[in-house]
């Protein structure tokens, strides 16, 4: 089987593990009301002021509309539909690699994962033996000595209630937009992460490696607070196709650095995309914003997202302290029917900030993808500098790319730059690489990952090689 | 957005009784029509995306009414300092709105080329227009085109035909005077070039005095196959007018149109450019520069839709905004899904020169095809300090290098303006703005 046909198979071939809504015992009924929102609470034994938040949230939800600024199409989501818990061991998963779909199988192999982390992406029970978790249990010791808190946001709220209380909700609140509301009103779990001052985070960490993260839902969590002088690289998802059991996934994703803290925060969006037809993907509305609140503190995005339906979010970085920095690189792929409206908010408060935002879209197929910026210099953003970069590459004369930038500049020390392009690989580029005995898709792949590389090199070491991978099987077969 | 209670445009409607009527079906029809589009699209917020950035609080707090007055007492001379001097051009004059024969100069119009009064020629020829007005604007009209629509009392009708070329401009000449009380005119042009047809207009909005009115002005033009115009728009209103213009484009197969738009006078300004390919081939060129200053704003819209393949199309605009000036710029360049070799580059740069000034702009590109060029650049940003001190050192006072520079700057836009008369007049106000702009 050649490299392209078996990508043209897990392409066409329906994903068998759709999605499964049989009801356990230990999953709510499908239906949100003050009720479920306080059953959830209840469940998880949280303590009195989380529950007042989830209800304030959930109250404020249902003043909101569903937001319709962005370019995608769905059909209407019933939120009374949905289950908002399920237990987090479900058993509804495949046994064992045998029953996991072949193709499936042989992009992992591609991707090079090990047969243990094959399982655990497949949704199979993985027994506490193998490496993956050992390997997490010494991250775990590793961290404590360093002092830095890495831990599952429902057990934050037991051991760190002070933190939690002080912390969440204060960068996006919940009356922040629909998404978030509804994130707030009945979040499932995530993660925390608190570095102390001074403190270099000793690792990279990841939810990979967090055994207990599993399956932490639809409704996900991230709480990351970097104090004065700390520094911190988290990394977020996997190159793997992730088999997920929730259609719509609304995540809020939340980061405070301090006086000369940094935080670093990758992402690799590889979910279910749908079938040919668009049927079934995830729907993946997440809110993303990082505060700068400290003098020269400095937060970075870096997104690699190829899977989802619909992808709509927006990293975004408040750059209040003095002398911080904020910056976005993205690489987006969209092909047969996904849709992505995705970008960033720079929004510079404080004197002398700077952010960069690279963002780099490929539309195949009937892909639709659209960059959604703002670059916000207010009146008292003295010397801020910002310089973006929104390139489109199209493969197909069936895909969209669509650039929207907004642009508001209140001060006269500004220096604002913007650059677009759209373009398709062009034939004398594909010509060069061939005439050196390049395959027409190795060369596609090749000019594809020099597009991306400036976003690429953003990214930790071992992510960016997968990420490169990904992005070769992603597009292969999408060139004819 | 829908309506608020009180709809602030409901003064600028005539009145829909049976007065009112002209005794044309088709005529009467379409302003009904335009009516109730007034009514069912309220007043914009911004809220709205084509008002995010321009509150029309403003505009309405003036409570500006139409104005009733067709004639008016000017003689040919109070014209003269008016005058773009040494510009030898066919003259066409509206006064507040209005087609003023006496003032304009049409004589020696070669055969083949027709102007004329809108008004007169709906009295004299009604069916000559029933296919031209709104056939570009087209049904769903924006707020201010079904405005104009419903209230439009005059305006140039300029026709050439088959291969009919001009060899001097057309000049048309808004000049609007201060009247009882706060008025809006709305004039609507309709400009037809037929199949090789090639000219030049320039249009140019003028006032006497500090006078404070309002002109909603649309223009529809229309270009056949290889026809060639050149489009040139001069607005130094009063610093009370508020300008409103939206010009209507349909550009047929290999045409080539170009405008270039200067907004240097008025409070309140807003432009549309709305572009349509209606052939193969076109290429259109739009360049703009605009000055705005202490209650200033200069509000420019494109809307450049690529629905054909093969067209190309430039966007070049620059602003110098000083004081409490604003500008608001919103680009945006769509292409088909089957608009293939499509080929657009929009850019729009921004001198930020003082406190309290404020610039949002948003370049937009929609692309549904694949073998397409287009790209879009923005930036703002202030006088190089290396250039400044350049000049200072060989002796230039620092508010005469910074004028120089931004002469530099605007140099670009200012170099596309023809005949060298009319450049050197324009470039001359831009000049003497900025002398009186605080720039330090």
């Amino acid at each position: 089987m050649s490299a392209s046909t078996a990508v043209e198979a897990i392409v066409e071939s329906e994903y068998e593990h759709g999605f499964i809504t049989e009801i356990e015992s230990d999953t709510f009924l499908p239906g949100l009301d003050e009720g479920v929102v306080r059953a959830i609470s209840a469940r998880k034994g949280e303590p009195e002021f989380l529950l007042e938040y989830r209800l304030r949230a959930f109250r404020h939800w249902q003043t909101l509309a569903t937001p319709r600024w962005a370019h995608v199409h769905y059909p209407e989501i019933d939120y009374q539909a949905i289950s908002y818990f399920s237990a987090p061991k479900s058993q509804d998963g495949p046994k064992s690699l045998d029953e996991i779909d072949p193709a499936l199988r042989e992009t992992y192999n591609k991707l090079g994962i090990p047969i243990e982390e094959q399982m655990a992406l497949s949704g199979i029970a993985v027994d506490a033996v193998f490496d993956s978790v050992s390997v997490a249990t010494t991250f775990r010791t590793k961290l404590a000595e360093a002092g830095v808190i890495f831990c599952a946001i429902s057990e934050a709220v037991h051991d760190y209630p002070d933190l939690i209380k002080q912390h969440l909700g204060s960068v996006v609140p919940h009356t922040d937009n629909f998404y978030a509301a509804l994130n707030a009103a009945v979040f499932s779990d995530g993660t925390f992460v608190y570095v102390p001052k001074g403190v270099r985070c000793p690792m990279e960490l990841s939810t990979y490696f967090r055994i207990n993260a599993r399956n932490t839902g639809q409704f996900e969590r991230t709480l990351i607070v970097a104090e004065a002088g700390s520094h911190v690289s988290y990394l977020e998802g996997c190159t793997a196709p992730m088999r997920d059991e929730n259609q719509l996934h609304a995540a809020v994703v939340e980061l405070i650095a301090m006086d000369d803290a940094e935080i670093k925060y990758s992402t690799v969006q590889n979910w279910y995309p749908g079938d040919a037809q668009g049927r079934g993907g995830i729907y993946n509305f997440v809110t993303k914003r990082g505060d700068c609140r400290g003098a020269r503190s400095k937060i970075s995005w870096t997104q690699v997202e190829t899977g989802s339906a619909i992808t709509w979010k927006y990293p975004s970085c408040l750059l209040r302290g003095d002398d911080s920095v904020g910056e976005f690189y993205s690489v987006a792929v969209t092909k047969g029917r996904q849709q992505a409206d995705t970008g960033t908010k720079m929004i510079h408060l404080g004197r002398n900030t700077r952010s960069t935002i690279v963002s780099k879209g490929i539309s195949a197929g009937e892909g639709q993808q659209t960059y959604r910026g703002l670059v916000r210099i207010a009146a008292k953003a003295q010397g801020a500098r910002n310089h973006t970069q929104c390139d489109s590459l199209l493969i197909g004369d069936r895909c969209a790319a669509n650039t929207f930038p907004y642009i508001e500049v209140k001060n006269p020390s500004a220096q604002m730059e913007h650059e677009a392009t759209t373009s398709k690989i062009s034939d004398d580029q594909l010509f060069y690489c061939r005439s050196r005995g390049l395959t027409t898709e190795d060369s596609v792949s090749m000019i594809v990952n020099g597009f991306c590389k400036q976003v690429f090199n953003q990214l930790p070491m071992e992510f960016a090689v997968e990420a490169q991978k990904l992005l070769s099987i992603s597009l292969e077969g999408a060139v004819g | 957005m829908k309506a608020t209670p009180g709809n602030g445009f409901a003064p600028w409607l005539p009145d829909d009784g049976p007065a009112a009527a002209t005794g044309l079906a088709w005529f009467d029809s379409r302003r009904a029509k335009a009516r109730a589009q007034v009514r069912d699209q309220g007043i914009p917020t911004t809220k709205h995306e084509a008002w995010r950035y321009t509150s029309l609080t403003r505009l309405l707090e003036q409570g500006f009414t139409p104005t009733a007055e067709a004639t008016t007492p000017l003689q040919p001379r109070d014209l003269e300092p008016l005058l773009v001097p040494g510009l030898d051009a066919y003259r066409v004059v509206l006064v507040n709105g209005r087609f003023i024969p006496g003032l304009s100069d049409l004589q020696h119009l070669p055969a083949g080329v027709r102007v004329g009064g809108l008004a007169q020629i709906l009295k004299s020829d009604p069916d000559a227009l029933k296919d031209r007005l709104n056939g570009v604007v087209g049904e769903s009209q924006p707020l201010f085109a079904a405005l104009n629509t419903a209230g439009l009392d005059d305006g140039v009708v300029v026709l050439l035909e088959r291969g009919a070329q001009l060899e001097r401009p057309i000049e048309l000449i808004h000049l609007s005077v201060g009247m009882d009380e706060p008025r809006v005119a709305q004039p609507r042009h309709i400009v037809v070039l037929e199949a090789g047809a090639q000219a030049s207009l320039i249009e140019r909005y003028v006032s006497l005095g500090e006078a404070l009115y309002c002109t909603n002005s649309v223009l529809e033009l229309s270009l056949g196959r290889d026809a060639v115009l050149k489009h040139q728009r001069i607005q130094t209103e009063s610093a009370n007018a508020f300008h409103i213009a939206g010009l209507y484009l349909s550009l047929g197969a290999g045409s080539r149109y170009q405008c270039v738009t200067v907004g240097l006078g008025a409070a309140w300004a807003r432009t549309d450019l709305n572009v349509r390919f209606a052939g193969e081939h076109a290429e259109c060129d739009l360049q703009g520069l605009y000055l705005a200053g202490d209650r200033q704003l200069m509000d420019f819209h494109l809307d450049v839709d690529h629905r054909l393949p093969q067209c190309s199309s430039r966007e070049n605009f620059k602003g110098i905004l000083y004081g409490k000036g604003r500008a608001v710029f919103d680009g945006r360049v769509y292409v088909a899904k089957d608009a293939q070799r499509t080929d657009a580059a929009m850019s729009n740069r921004n001198l930020l020169l003082s406190e309290g000034a404020e610039v949002d702009t948003k370049p937009q590109l929609e692309i549904n095809a694949d073998d397409v060029k287009c790209s879009h650049g923005t930036t703002v940003g202030q006088i190089e300090p290396e250039q400044l001190f350049y000049l200072r050192s060989r002796g230039l006072s620092a508010p005469l290098a910074r004028r120089m520079l931004c002469l530099g700057f605007a140099g670009e836009i200012l170099d596309c303006l023809t005949p060298d008369a009319l450049r050197d007049q324009v470039a001359e106000q831009v000049g003497s703005r900025l002398e009186l702009a605080p720039i330090d």
